[in-house]
């Protein structure tokens, strides 16, 4: 399949208030044609709530629950539970909608981390999306559990001092039938990732990376070539996880094996603006070391836990 | 800093806590308050004080409790859902008598509602913001000067009759940049905290704090003595009155919504209505005794509020239903207009003293 043969079906029509450039759009736009007409989404106060427009023009296309914050990981599995008995005692025809949630980084590593971690414990049946953009991007850039070390966002004006969370490998450690990171520079293995996590019961939790140009700081037009240098440096890495066994996938699992050298991480920091005090810094090479270590680090360790 | 400067308000509430001594905050993002986390993750760093952007609006109540707890002057802001959020926090705060100043510039509701300005978490404040018996002090600015005026105000109350207090502004409030003059927040008052936790280093008596009784005589006897307390706070209930000694018509409005019905309680003078305006400062305690008293005197009550209709019920038991009391309100995320807020009172002046409002 090439790019030109994905459905026709859009789930983002005109009338979006989303920034120029905006990840979680074009992510959506994707996922959608994976999970077609017959699905139902959740979304938590996020960009992706903020922008859909002013009813009537709503530039979505799917039928839509809005949930508190903190509660995608519960609402998520209740929808599924109220639709299971409609369907198996035949008052609803037809087959059972695929149920998911889009999610922000904050809404899943922050105030909505208790929820999901319930949901995948009880293999809740739906798909729990998150589009990690690093950032409380929606309230003017605050930090999350996401944004990594260095990166200066109004509530961490001189740089973050902790490392980001690795939620999708918490995730797979609870052991759902299906975990996956996916990328917007990679638009055929997101949506082979989704069609695969459509066909597969129960819990599922797919982490897209999500470059927002304007946290970030660069132009609209270099979404997908952030996205593309991301993986291309190691700085996100694509694997995907069926029943706890994880395979890394396309350009990350060519890092791991050795058949591809990353790309120095400064390509990745001088496209994007919150780096730029770090790039003028007199311990530029400091810095720039502890992000490599760290990099090395967590494609070892995935490497490592594929080989379980 | 020079005294004077001109401030957003959102930022003249975190410079007043700073001032105030609050070297502990605690936040969470939601518009439209999200600028004092800002302000605070700029400043807090250099003058040796916590910024903490908590993992949720739950987290940062708690650790507002913490810090409280160990005596410390603090702080947590947010925005309507995510005050509700923090309920059974600031339930457990009075229950534990801890001093702690909690922050909500209300956007509309109910639900995720808008990021627009709103009133509509008066009842959430005054009435029922936690389970339990207990109050809040809960102040209302109507002016970034009064943001901070009365910031510096509720960390010395909370101290003084060891209380949580709340800042009820608005998304207007919080976003307008006005003057303000600071020289205020350079005469802080302190208090002794013998009862905190702070270590007893084996050399006193340990410090208990408790709200679990499993005695149901105990939890009685407390929550009794702590509305005795109360009946001590309810005298520091105050209002700003304007042309109020001769007015038959009486507006009645706080926060944002005062400022609009003070430009239409002149236009109505100017067309000979008497009009005059009672603003309540505090919302709890509230200034009933002040309303009775106007009663005495006017024909007819306009409550404006950017809500269904929620402090109307206060300037009602307050006068005790003697007069008509309008409604003049938007809400979801509207404001009142000086037009509407005349417009009302132009009805109610036609009212004369009848009893009953409802047929208008």
């Amino acid at each position: 399949m090439n790019i030109k043969e994905l459905p026709e079906i859009e789930y983002i029509i005109p009338g979006t208030g989303a920034c120029a450039g905006c990840p979680s759009t074009i992510g959506l736009r994707l996922v959608g044609k994976a999970l077609g007409e017959n699905a139902i989404c959740l979304l938590t106060p996020s960009c992706a709530v903020a922008s859909m427009g002013m009813t009537p023009k709503t530039c979505y296309s799917f039928p839509a629950l809005n949930i508190c914050f903190a509660s995608a990981g519960a609402s998520g599995g209740a929808i599924s539970m109220a639709l299971d008995p409609l369907y198996s005692k035949k008052r609803l025809e037809g087959e059972k909608p695929v149920v998911f949630a889009w999610v922000g980084d904050g809404g899943t590593y922050d105030i909505g981390f208790q929820g999901l971690s319930a949901a995948a414990e009880r293999n809740d049946d739906f798909i729990f999306f998150c589009y990690n953009n690093e950032a409380y991007s929606n309230t003017g850039n605050q930090r999350s559990g996401a944004t990594p070390q260095y990166v200066p966002t109004t509530t961490s004006p001189l740089g973050k001092e902790m490392l980001q969370k690795n939620v999708p490998l918490l995730m797979l450690e609870h052991r759902p039938p299906y975990v996956a990171t996916a990328s917007l520079a990679y638009p055929l293995d997101l949506y082979r990732k989704v069609e695969k996590a459509k066909s597969i019961k129960g819990f599922r939790y797919i982490e897209i990376h999500m470059p927002c140009c304007t946290s970030w700081k660069f132009p609209a037009a270099e979404t997908i070539e952030v996205s593309r240098l991301a993986i291309r440096t190691g700085s996100w890495l694509l694997w995907e996880a069926e029943n706890g066994k994880l395979s890394l996938n396309g350009v990350t699992a060519a890092l791991a094996e050795g058949k591809r050298k990353p790309l120095p991480v400064e390509e990745y920091l001088k496209a994007q603006g919150r780096y730029a005090w770090l790039l003028k810094s007199p311990d530029k090479d400091y810095y720039i070391g502890n992000i490599e270590n760290n990099i090395r680090r967590e494609l070892e360790f995935m490497a490592g836990r594929a080989k379980l | 800093m020079a005294d004077k400067v001109l401030m957003k308000g959102n930022e003249a509430i975190a410079e007043a806590a700073i001032m105030a001594g609050c070297r502990h905050f605690f936040g969470y993002p939601i518009t439209p308050q999200t600028e004092i986390s800002a302000y605070m993750a700029k400043r807090m760093p250099k003058i040796g004080g916590t910024f903490l952007q908590a993992e949720s609006e739950l987290a940062a109540i708690n650790m507002v409790y913490g810090a409280a707890a160990a005596g410390a002057r603090t702080m947590t802001s947010s925005s309507s859902p995510g005050i509700a959020l923090k309920s059974e926090g600031l339930s457990f705060l009075a229950a534990c008598d801890l001093p702690s100043v909690i922050v909500n510039i209300q956007r509309g509701g109910p639900g995720l509602g808008g990021i627009r300005p709103s009133q509509s978490d008066y009842f959430h404040a005054t009435r029922s913001t936690g389970h339990g018996d207990f109050h809040m002090i809960v102040l209302a600015p109507n002016t970034v000067q009064e943001m901070f005026d009365l910031t510096l105000e509720a960390f010395d109350l909370a101290d003084k009759y060891r209380m949580p207090a709340m800042i009820l502004g608005d998304g207007m409030l919080g976003q307008v940049m006005e003057p303000v003059d600071i020289s205020r927040g350079n005469n802080i008052k302190t208090y002794v905290k013998d009862w905190a936790l702070t270590g007893t280093k084996g050399l006193r008596k340990r410090n208990v704090v408790n709200s679990l009784y499993l005695s149901a005589e105990e939890l009685e006897l407390l929550n009794f003595q702590r509305f005795d307390k109360y009946k001590e706070v309810e005298k520091i209930a105050r209002t700003e009155d304007y042309l109020l000694e001769d007015a038959e018509v009486v507006v009645v409005a706080y926060g944002i919504c005062a400022r609009i019905a003070k430009n239409a309680i002149d236009t109505a003078r100017k067309n000979g209505i008497k009009a005059g305006l009672i603003r309540p400062v505090t919302l709890w305690p509230y200034p009933k005794h002040q309303l009775k008293a106007a009663a005495e005197k006017a024909k007819a009550f306009v409550v404006v509020e950017m809500s269904m209709g929620q402090m109307i019920e206060d300037v009602e038991l307050s006068i005790r239903c003697s007069r008509p009391v309008l409604l003049c309100n938007r809400t979801g995320g509207m404001v009142p207009t000086r037009e509407a807020v005349l417009e009302s009172i132009e009805k109610a002046a036609l009212l004369k003293g009848e009893q009953n409002a409802d047929s208008i």
